[in-house]
């Protein structure tokens, strides 16, 4: 039973650091569209809505689309002072405690929403109130998928701190790079 | 009972949530948990208070906020600049920049100090990030000036301060997130930030100085077998004179038929190119004509800081926005790796992936701030806070002091997102209402920060320069001598004396607004025509700032004090339409 619900996990944090993988790609598209258009318009005063949006269209799925993998990180920041002093396995109940009661509802209600949200745009077809803006949807569709995304990796890391203070060894990932910020 | 709790809902939010963060829970989530389970509390106890205004459709607006925070341009410039800095910072910019002017000032008492300090403001002004300027002088520096006889302490103090400038210098991202926060122009915030931070790196070295005098046993000259350079500082002089030169005749006869701050960017670009083409033209065909040291200073100086003229140049001209300048520096930064031979997937890969997860972390505190706040405005808590602070004593003056303590103390636990995105909101409506000016406000608060990530025994510098500073006693490669550890104790020691002075800047900044609040003093937009008076002036008004790309920084509006329009930059900023 526990090493397919582990199956599970796995699975999930799979298809997580897929797109922490790759969505950071975007980051260098955000700044190459930005710095184009940048340059476009004060040599050659041609600039247009579109880019300027395509540019926080990037950036809004990054920060969207990692965020699950950033928790899968443990990468997401947490005030410590106190619980540094705590036994790790505190810490793990504390953690597997919080995953169900903050965590979980936070996303269940942000997808539900955000659902009806993307929704109405995505029927109505409905584009930027700027000139020549872009349609709406695909960027309300980011923040549905982020947020389910996030509770997919949630119910990863509840069967994870489960497994842990069952004495099931599991290993975390490291967070090297961001040890520079 | 039900009374009470509803009357008082916002104090025991405010606690509770408070509590709830210390649990070690990410931030992110635990706010957004905290907001949505008063939001609960709060409709049901909505018929027993009228001060709470709220119902479950108003839920429904959650979606909406996250769709603003993810279309404000301002944000967008925080991925910008961090990627910039971890693109300069893995392609060994800090390493340079520290050998070749520790080479340059060493051979005078407390050289290699001041060569920290000044190489810590321009990382500040390029990468920005403190973990990396802390980090990459601790791990070149230290050693160095530990194995030439510098007390430990004042050799951590120096680093440890001089990597914490990236909180003020722009462009910070402190001041990016505060700026959004206080609701105001980033550009506002850099312009207003540069003069104090001006102040900081000024008294820094002012400090060093002293103390190479009255102290010179601390901090000895680097000994003569240490020297790379052997004199020629004169070639370095005449480069910079016939740099300046280009310039000013670029902006004079050059570029016509171009706006005025075009020119002004097209000029100064074209003499750093200038100073670089000559340069290298020198070293590769041996034309003798510049000395080693005249070389090594302009090959490693002049890229980075053409890049800081550009991105912050360009930002204080007002003619790009701190994002379009942002993702210029990114842009710039990547053609900087690129010839620098540093540019490589792995490398790239790293920086995307860094910035991706800070952008997530930081964004994600953000949302979950605004879910709390939803709930906190809705049962009137920011009333509450407003009600506290304005009981202060002391009018401004009390309040600004209250709130340096509060920060500070803050400071010392929090990281400055969190700071930012929950504690400053609550702030603002007071200051405004007390009549206190919110770019300085803005400044305030983050010199006050940089003072906190400074302060044992929590302030984060120090830990990012333990982390790297010799924990146990270690041999010198060089001398082969054994070396003692770095004590703690010694690395607090030496960061006491530049709290100091950062309460001294603080207070400055309090005493003298006129510091920070010039920057309104930007005439406002002129219409076109009048630009044909201006060639003439703004010719006369370039000096000011070929300065800034041949090294000398802290000449620039730091004298104008608070009477003086910002540079002479005003009649060409006033051209731009």
């Amino acid at each position: 039973m526990m090493s397919l619900i582990l199956k599970i996990s796995r699975a999930i944090d799979a298809v997580t650091e897929l797109f922490g993988r790759y969505v950071s790609w975007f980051v260098l598209a955000a700044v190459l569209v930005s710095a184009a258009n940048a340059i476009s318009r004060k040599a050659f005063n041609v600039s247009s809505n579109a880019w300027l949006e395509l540019q926080w269209y990037f950036f809004g799925a990054v920060f969207m689309l990692t965020a699950a993998d950033a928790l899968r990180r443990n990468a997401h920041v947490r005030i410590d002072i106190v619980t540094s002093m705590l036994t790790q396995k505190t810490r793990d109940v504390i953690d597997l405690v919080c995953h169900i009661t903050f965590l979980t509802p936070f996303c269940i209600l942000m997808s539900w929403l955000s659902w009806t949200f993307f929704l109405r745009a995505a029927l109505s077809g409905e584009t930027s109130s700027n000139f020549g803006g872009l349609v709406i949807w695909p960027a309300r569709f980011l923040i549905l998928l982020g947020f389910v995304l996030l509770l997919f990796q949630a119910v990863s890391e509840i069967i994870k701190r489960i497994a842990v203070l069952r004495g099931v060894s599991i290993d975390t990932p490291s967070d090297e790079g961001l040890d520079l910020l | 009972m039900i009374d009470l709790i509803a009357h008082n809902l916002a104090p025991i939010m405010f606690c509770s949530v408070m509590a709830m963060l210390l649990l070690g829970y990410p931030v992110a989530f635990t706010l957004a948990a905290g907001g949505l389970a008063f939001f609960v509390i709060g409709v049901e106890l909505s018929p027993y208070s009228n001060e709470i205004n709220l119902s479950w459709p108003l839920l429904q607006s959650h979606p909406s906020r996250v769709f603003g925070i993810m279309s404000n341009e301002t944000l967008l410039a925080i991925p910008f600049f961090t990627f910039m800095g971890l693109v300069l910072e893995r392609s060994g910019v800090a390493e340079d920049l520290l050998d070749t002017i520790g080479q340059l000032f060493g051979p005078v008492r407390g050289g290699l100090a001041l060569a920290v300090v000044l190489v810590g403001s321009l990382l500040a002004a390029t990468t920005g990030i403190v973990a990396a300027s802390v980090m990459a002088m601790g791990l070149i520096s230290l050693p160095i000036m530990l194995r030439y006889g510098y007390s430990p302490a004042i050799a951590s103090g120096t680093v440890v301060a001089s990597g914490t400038l990236a909180q003020i210098v722009p462009p910070s991202l402190v001041l990016i997130v505060m700026a959004d926060q206080l609701g105001r122009p980033v550009g506002d915030m850099y312009v207003g930030a540069f003069v104090p931070a001006m102040i900081t790196i000024g008294i820094y070295c002012a400090f060093v100085v002293w103390l190479s005098i009255f102290r010179p046993s601390m901090m000895p000259a680097l000994p003569l077998e240490a020297r790379k350079f052997k004199g020629g500082l004169g070639s370095l002089a005449g480069i910079i004179v016939v740099s300046v030169g280009v310039a000013l005749a670029a902006q004079r006869w050059g570029f016509t038929g171009f706006a005025s701050e075009i020119r002004l960017v097209a000029s100064v670009t074209l003499a750093a190119l200038f100073a670089l083409c000559v340069t290298m033209l020198n070293r590769k065909l041996s034309l003798g004509l510049m000395s080693y040291l005249a070389e090594e200073v302009v090959i490693v100086l002049i890229p980075p800081l053409a890049l800081i003229f550009l991105v912050l140049g360009t930002i204080f001209l007002g003619i790009a926005t701190p994002t379009e300048g942002g993702a210029m520096g990114a842009a710039g930064a990547l053609v900087l790796a690129f010839i620098r031979r540093r540019l490589n997937y792995t490398m790239l890969k790293s920086a995307l992936d860094a910035t991706a997860r800070l952008a997530a972390f930081v964004m994600f505190i953000l949302i979950g701030a605004r879910i709390f706040g939803l709930t906190f405005y809705g049962i009137n808590g920011n009333l509450w806070i407003e009600e506290l602070l304005l009981q202060l004593p002391g009018g401004q003056l009390g309040f600004l002091v209250f709130v340096s303590l509060i920060v500070f103390v803050l400071g010392c636990f929090l990281d400055f997102f969190e700071i930012a995105f929950i504690v400053v909101p609550l702030l603002v409506p007071v200051a405004s209402q007390l009549g206190i000016d919110l770019i300085w406000f803005g400044v305030i608060l983050g010199i006050n920060l940089q003072t906190s990530f400074l302060t044992p025994p929590f302030g984060f510098s120090l830990f990012y320069f333990r982390s790297v500073a010799p924990d146990e006693d270690w041999t010198d490669p060089v001398t082969t001598r054994r070396m003692k550890a770095v004590r703690t104790i010694e690395i607090y020691k030496g960061a006491l004396p530049f709290i100091g002075l950062q309460v001294l800047v603080l207070a400055i900044v309090i005493i003298f607004p006129g510091l920070v609040t010039h920057y309104k003093e930007v005439p406002p937009p002129i219409p076109g025509g009048i630009q044909q008076n201006l060639p003439g002036m703004s010719g006369g008004s370039l000096p000011g700032l070929p300065g800034s790309t041949g090294g000398s920084l802290p000449g620039l509006p730091g004298s104008s004090g608070g009477g003086l329009p910002p540079l002479q930059l005003s009649p060409l900023g006033a051209s731009q339409d």
